[in-house]
């Protein structure tokens, strides 16, 4: 018995080896006809409860590629994981998915060009996580930045997508649209911005009631957590922020940048611009605002590394007061996005109040006092946070104040919505209250308006450039062929968004620098993808695995 | 008696500074770092390090864990990542909310459990019973942010007798305690949201008290109430309930400990703006200081409430001693 065991055992060790050799034999032959194998891929994915279109556009691309002889997992991973990862030291990462959100100060082109593009940010923890190098691409995004006529920046930066549509940077999935609304019945002359909504900067300021209700309640899913300029993080902070601070100068609704609590501003040279404060203007305490106090303001958050803006006020040199009203500027290099989103975003602060706080990371400021359209007046943590219009405003202001209600999910909103207790959200609707609001079954919402406005922020997957195979243009060609981008839109957005497609960073939503001429790969074509991926010298091998280009 | 109590504090004492090892090492091994979800991944690395210096969580993990230990042992839970705020003020701000909520469901699950239990313990085998523990059973067995939004579409979307979300009327003004919480306004948020939570607490007092009752409706004592001529309702409530608290007590006391908690799912439905929502978004957002300060209060508040259970036991038992 035992011999005959022992036999049997050498008799399977034999076939292993031998199998092994042939199976090693073969991958010579097999070396000999084709490149080096496609590696094994993993795309880190957003868990299905996190965002439900990313991880089943990342099933559908794993299941494409594995279809083209590519061994590929999509592998769901937490938000903060994913951060770590592909912020981390090492770069260790094929492909993943994440956004960009559509925040107002993106508008300006150069966070989507310069920042999430050009090479000087390849590095580990830069913004350009996919590594993506061209140095023709990156003579533009210079370019743009240091070019303060906005009409030849226009052009280059119409440039720069042509080149990023053309080498695939990474494939945009899909964006979604802002899909809000508000009462009808009982305001009126509501504003709706891409990438804002309703509740954006001007709405508050222009909104008119049509009945004695004249403080709307706005509705927000999410809490406020800081109101201290220094340490609010949150969109949901600042949106409550800058209507109690004021800005110089303010995005208009087509995104003009407006002079606001300046009269204008003055491009002396590249690196020199001079800002005249208007005058006249008070803060909420019943302090002049003067330019001492637009002068600290700035210089309070440059000496904060790691404010919200920190990215905004850091091309500027020095500042100098000239005269009572004027406010000189000195960058240290030409920077187009200066008036766009560094003079669009800082608060002013009351010097008088805040230099004498001692750290003003430290200090609570529950009280916030500004010169902004409205006046605080309280904030329960978790239930609202309420503001009066403030009277010795130069702006005339229609509504009374506003409440800025704080609810724990959408559907106590919609219930809310449907009592009539609130009057607009702040928030995106979810696709389910969309339709529920829409069909209006029994009138119970035909006071309710719903407005939708694209969003200038993206949805994309991302490849890491520096690897094989994604270091090959043509596979990242490919690839782009191999996204669904209708089924992402029609289906799991139920239509509310835009689509995608390769290299797509700055989409038709933002009008004034969308570049509609460039052709871009957006057709979910998978015949094409391996017609591509053949005209570019891959092979498959007798087991049906996809080999690089020799 | 004093020297079991002393005891007790000690281990009492000695479990916390356990349970804060614990709760420390368990946020430090959370996948990704606060600062992810802190800041935009737009802001520079510099930022992200300085902002990790600022909380000290460039440090080793021994150095952190020596300083957390330090802040403790002198009551000092931090600050909160978030809300540049000391925890303890924080917590303090969101707990009337909470605990006010979970008291009045309590009462409601208690009282009616209580009686309830008595009750169907006395009739036992009629149909009231089974439809008394079939009716806890069904509140207990639903998930209660189902039960809320069932709650919410009945008594406030269409009968409209009470608003359906929040804890006052919108704009509602006020600063002291007596003028938030001591007015109808406040009354009539808190119906839905407590008539919610207690109807899923409601099984677990009625269920214990119905199988101790059980029991001591078999002593020979409760016979000989019987035969003495005692009204029923007497012997029910005066001989028979009373022996058969005890382990309601318990498990009442371990409720209060865990009540500061909350009951997250009501508190999201009704837009409770209670302490439970709070601690679930301090851990998603790795805000370790107000985590850690919320878990060792509730673990302490348990183990507290434990102490106080087994000294009433000796109180409400006089053949229980220590």
């Amino acid at each position: 018995m035992k011999r005959k065991k022992l036999t049997m055992l050498l008799v399977i060790g034999m076939l292993v080896a031998a199998s092994m050799l042939f199976a090693g034999g073969r991958q010579e032959v097999d070396s000999t006809d084709h490149g080096p194998l496609v590696p094994d891929l993993v795309i880190l994915s957003s868990l299905p409860e996190a965002n439900l279109v990313n991880y089943e556009m990342s099933q559908e691309l794993a299941e494409e590629l594995g279809k083209l002889g590519v061994n590929i997992t999509a592998q769901p991973t937490d938000f903060a994981v994913l951060l770590d990862v592909i912020y981390g030291e090492e770069m260790d990462y094929d492909a993943y998915t994440i956004g960009w959100s559509g925040r107002v100060e993106r508008l300006d082109p150069d966070m989507f060009i310069y920042s999430i593009n050009h090479s000087a940010n390849a590095n580990p923890g830069g913004n350009n996580t996919e590594r993506y190098i061209n140095p023709d691409f990156d003579a533009l995004a210079d370019a743009q930045r240091s070019e303060m006529d906005v009409d030849t920046r226009r052009e280059i930066v119409w440039e720069a997508q042509r080149i990023l549509a053309e080498d695939v940077s990474r494939v945009t999935t899909y964006s979604r649209a802002n899909v809000q609304t508000y009462n009808k019945e009982r305001f009126t002359n509501l504003e709706n911005m891409s990438g804002e909504g309703l509740f954006n900067e001007w709405s508050p300021m222009v909104m008119e009631p049509l009945t004695d209700r004249r403080v709307p309640v706005v509705a927000s899913n999410v809490n406020i957590t800081n109101l201290n300029p220094f340490m609010a993080r949150s969109v949901y902070d600042w949106r409550n922020l800058r209507l109690i601070y004021d800005k110089l100068v303010r995005l208009s609704v087509d995104v003009t940048p407006t002079p606001w609590a300046a009269t204008g501003w003055e491009i002396v040279d590249d690196t020199t611009i001079d800002v005249t404060l208007r005058g006249g203007m008070n803060f909420h305490d019943g302090t002049p605002v003067t330019t001492a106090d637009v002068k600290y303001s700035y210089e309070a958050f440059m000496a904060q590394q790691d404010s919200y803006f920190a990215a905004f006020v850091e091309p500027i040199d020095s500042i100098e007061l000239i005269g009572d009203s004027v406010i000189r500027f000195n960058l240290k290099n030409a920077y187009a996005p200066f008036i766009t989103t560094t003079l669009t975003q800082i608060p002013i602060l009351p010097m008088h109040i805040w230099s004498n706080v001692g750290d003003v990371t430290q200090y609570n400021n529950e009280h916030p006092v500004g010169s902004g359209p409205f006046e605080f007046v309280r904030f329960r943590n978790g239930e609202e946070l309420v503001a009066n219009k403030f009277n010795d405003y130069f702006y005339p202001v229609k509504i009374d104040g506003y409440i800025f209600k704080i609810y724990a999910s959408p559907e106590g909103i919609l219930s809310d919505l449907q009592l009539q207790v609130v009057d607009m959200v702040s928030y995106d609707l979810i696709p389910a209250h969309i339709n529920q609001i829409k069909d209006n079954e029994g009138g119970r919402y035909s006071h309710l308006e719903i407005t939708e406005a694209p969003d200038i922020g993206f949805f994309y997957i991302g490849m890491n450039n520096f690897r094989p195979p994604f270091n090959n243009k043509d596979f990242r060609i490919a690839v782009a062929h191999l996204v669904d981008y209708d089924y992402a839109l029609d289906v799991l957005l139920d239509g509310y968004g835009s689509r995608g497609g390769g290299g797509l960073v700055i989409n038709a939503a933002n009008e004034f620098w969308h570049n509609p001429e460039v052709p871009i790969y957006d057709t979910y074509d998978p015949e094409k993808a391996r017609q591509i991926l053949v005209d570019a010298g891959f092979t498959w091998d007798s087991q049906g695995r996809m080999r690089m280009p020799k | 008696m004093l020297a079991y109590i002393l005891r007790r504090t000690l281990i009492i004492l000695l479990m916390i500074l356990l349970v804060s090892s614990m709760i420390f090492l368990l946020f430090r091994t959370m996948p990704g770092d606060p600062t992810a979800s802190m800041v935009d991944p737009s802001i520079p690395r510099e930022a992200r390090q300085a902002l990790l210096e600022r909380y000290g969580l460039h440090e080793s993990l021994w150095t952190q864990y020596t300083i957390f230990m330090k802040d403790l042992v002198r009551l000092d839970f931090g600050s909160s990542y978030f809300y540049t705020r000391p925890v303890l003020e924080v917590i303090q701000d969101r707990l009337p909310a909470t605990l006010i909520l979970m008291f009045t469901a309590m009462i409601f699950a208690y009282v009616i459990g209580i009686f309830g239990g008595a009750w169907m313990a006395w009739r036992r085998g009629s149909k009231l019973e089974s439809a008394g523990i079939t009716f806890s059973l069904i509140f207990r067995s639903a998930p209660t942010f189902w039960v809320g939004l069932m709650v919410i579409l009945l008594f406030a979307v269409n009968l409209r007798w009470f608003p359906a979300q929040g804890m006052r009327t919108t704009g509602y003004e006020g600063t002291s305690f007596r003028e938030i919480f001591l007015n109808l306004d406040f009354l009539k948020h808190l119906v839905l949201p407590a008539i919610t939570a207690g109807l899923y607490f409601l099984a677990t007092p009625m269920l214990i008290m119905r199988n101790s009752m059980l029991e001591v409706l078999s002593e020979d004592y409760i016979e000989m109430a019987h035969a003495k001529g005692l009204r029923d309702r007497t012997v029910l409530y005066h001989h028979a309930a009373r022996n058969a608290l005890l382990p309601v007590v318990t498990a009442g006391a371990l409720f209060i400990g865990s009540a500061i908690g909350g009951q997250v799912l009501i508190e999201v439905v009704f837009s409770w703006p209670g302490l439970g929502r709070e601690i679930v978004q301090a851990v998603t957002r790795s805000d370790y200081p107000l985590a850690q300060g919320s878990f060792i209060i509730l673990s302490t508040l348990v183990m507290v409430m434990n102490l106080i259970a087994d000294v009433l036991y000796a109180f409400l038992d006089p053949r229980i001693t220590y």
